[in-house]
């Protein structure tokens, strides 16, 4: 076909409804409150890795939903999650992103999570446990004790992840949530006690999902050479994309030829326990969190949304806790290679989603993005997306071709 | 610092000008020229979220060599990068065959593809900031690098690069 006018353009593609979206899912500033809203403050969202508070008092903090949020180590080992919120006047309590409380603050004790605003203090519980001149303040009006922190949901679970629902009543728990697609590498991931042993975070002019359909589709493996050459085989292409509820997603796994990169090498050697040499699993959950396991190395992406065309995604990278320093040091070799922000793939991938970003604008016309390559619920089938934004629109009451509509399912539902 | 020292110094500040003139004009192969068959080359930064000093990359001079020739199979963001490089300090040692040197180095990227180029095209961005610290072998006058560590101040890397800093 010539290239077409704007009514061509703009005329629904000649697919099933539910084979591809509107773009103005990606750009509109409604949208994007509205899936704060009814998404992240319901869904459980892996915030950091337990070996990022290995001891106790150690603290991260992090944010969900535009709610900062403070995970503790507590005494008892317990890793407890609450807002970093102070609840006397709003302060948020902690500054850093990761410490410890075992040193007092300037203006509060050790062992205490201390708001430098007022000197109020809490317990690794949660616990209001210092109020200052509270009786001469509050008489008996208010006391610490009815002055606690925001407790949250939080789970370790899945490999030492640290998962937190702002959700009191969650309508479902974590292993309900995602036990099922985590199956593939349960064993594996539970084995040993793993380590984060990279971080880094990339912030990226576009929508969160557009990083999440990148990690779940893999039609894009033509942009990376390293994929192409160290992985275009009938093992490959046979590889299953299958979609869980909930709008997860999961692509089986085969054995990668590393070596067939100029200069690189097999990863067989340091195989996470219970897998086969050299295999790929990727895990996507809904909305926007990806476990990416190949042969050596675990990748875990953790998407923020910022605004409509804007995300931030924190990068890291895991090893075994028991790891020798030259195991380590070839783990972290091999997941740089092709994942590092100096590697192969990484930067590709944030290209091609910073220029969907930049066709998809606040403004821009709506446009419609197509998923609707069908070949056998394979790789380069598109399911993973089609049933992540069935799901999507079933949260959101909206049709995600659409969005001004209600949901309704569609035949893409059922598949 | 022997009485040939000011020599020496200056041959290593040169070889710390050079490299950064040649990775500025993307000369790869003039780069690895100034280095020795030995050389190590690694990016670092330290992340207090994790509490970890990491490695973001790292390679032998064959390595480094075989990144570079591999770039023209991988797609890239075109903008490019240029350097402002202040040498700090230089330490030659007793026997004047080594030396160490510490350099300010800022990254900045002269956007060309970016998000948009029709917007972005011409302007010029804060990409990096960090350090180079630098081991030299000094032999006939010439300081060649036998070791760079990149030592970035920064975890947030937003879309990275392929190309060596």
């Amino acid at each position: 076909m010539p290239a077409r006018n704007h009514n061509q353009w703009s005329e629904a593609p000649s697919l099933k409804t539910g084979e591809w979206v509107d773009s103005r899912i990606y750009s509109e500033q409604e949208i994007f409150e509205e899936e704060n809203e009814k998404i992240f403050k319901h869904v459980w969202v892996p915030v950091c890795h337990e070996s990022e508070l290995p001891k106790p008092y150690d603290f991260r903090t992090a944010s969900i939903g535009r709610e900062p949020i403070i995970i503790c180590r507590g005494p008892d080992n317990e890793v407890r999650a609450f807002l970093n919120v102070c609840p006397h006047r709003g302060m948020l309590i902690e500054r850093r992103p990761s410490g410890s409380f075992l040193e007092g603050q300037p203006s509060g004790n050790p062992k205490r999570i201390t708001c430098m605003f007022h000197a109020w203090q809490f317990d690794m519980k949660g616990n209001c446990v210092y109020v200052a001149r509270e009786k001469e303040g509050y008489q008996d009006r208010l006391c610490k004790e009815n002055v606690g922190l925001r407790r949250l949901r939080c789970e370790v679970k899945f490999g030492g992840f640290v998962w937190v629902n702002l959700d009191d009543n969650p309508a479902q728990s974590l292993e309900e949530w995602c036990g099922k697609p985590f199956e593939c590498l349960r064993k594996t991931l539970d084995a040993e006690p793993l380590e984060v042993f990279h971080y880094h975070k990339a912030i990226v002019d576009t929508n969160y999902k557009l990083w999440h359909d990148t990690n779940s589709e893999f039609y894009h493996d033509f942009m990376h050479y390293h994929n192409r050459v160290t992985g275009f085989n009938d093992a490959y292409f046979a590889r299953k994309n299958e979609a869980f509820d909930n709008g997860h997603v999961v692509v089986g796994t085969f054995e990668v030829n590393y070596e067939n990169y100029e200069g690189f090498e097999s990863r067989a050697e340091l195989s996470f326990p219970y897998l086969p040499p050299n295999q790929w699993y990727m895990i996507d959950l809904f909305p926007g969190f990806n476990f990416n396991l190949r042969g050596s190395a675990l990748r875990c992406d953790i998407v923020t949304p910022l605004g409509p065309d804007k995300v931030m995604i924190e990068f890291r990278g895991l090893g075994l806790k028991k790891d020798t320093p030259e195991e380590r040091m070839t783990r972290i070799n091999h997941h740089n290679s092709i994942w590092g922000p100096f590697g192969r793939n990484l930067h590709e991938d944030l290209i091609g989603v910073a220029g969907q970003g930049a066709t998809m604008r606040p403004g821009t016309e709506p446009r419609n993005i197509l998923h609707g390559r069908h070949e056998n619920e394979t790789i380069h089938d598109e399911i993973g997306m089609r049933h992540y934004y069935d799901v999507w629109g079933r949260w959101m009451n909206r049709t995600p071709s659409e969005p001004d509509k209600p949901y309704t399912a569609t035949a893409v539902a059922a598949e | 610092m022997q009485a040939n020292g000011h020599d020496k110094t200056a041959a290593v500040r040169d070889s710390i000008y050079r490299a950064a003139l040649a990775l500025d004009d993307q000369r790869w192969q003039d780069w690895l020229e100034l280095c020795a068959p030995e050389f190590h080359y690694k990016i670092t930064s330290f992340s207090p979220e994790i509490n970890k000093d990491m490695i973001y990359l790292q390679g032998t001079r064959k390595e480094m060599d075989n990144l570079v020739r591999m770039l023209p199979k991988h797609n890239t963001d075109h903008s490019p990068l240029h350097r402002h490089t202040s040498v700090y300090t230089i330490d030659v040692s007793e026997d004047g065959k080594t030396a160490q040197a510490v350099s300010s180095v800022v990254f900045y990227q002269n956007m060309l593809d970016g998000n948009n180029s029709h917007i972005e095209a011409g302007e010029t961005r804060l990409f990096l900031a960090g350090r180079y610290v630098d081991t030299f072998a000094i032999e006939d006058g010439a300081a060649k690098f036998v070791d760079r560590e990149v030592k970035l101040d920064n975890r947030r890397l937003d879309k990275g690069s392929h190309w060596p800093l």
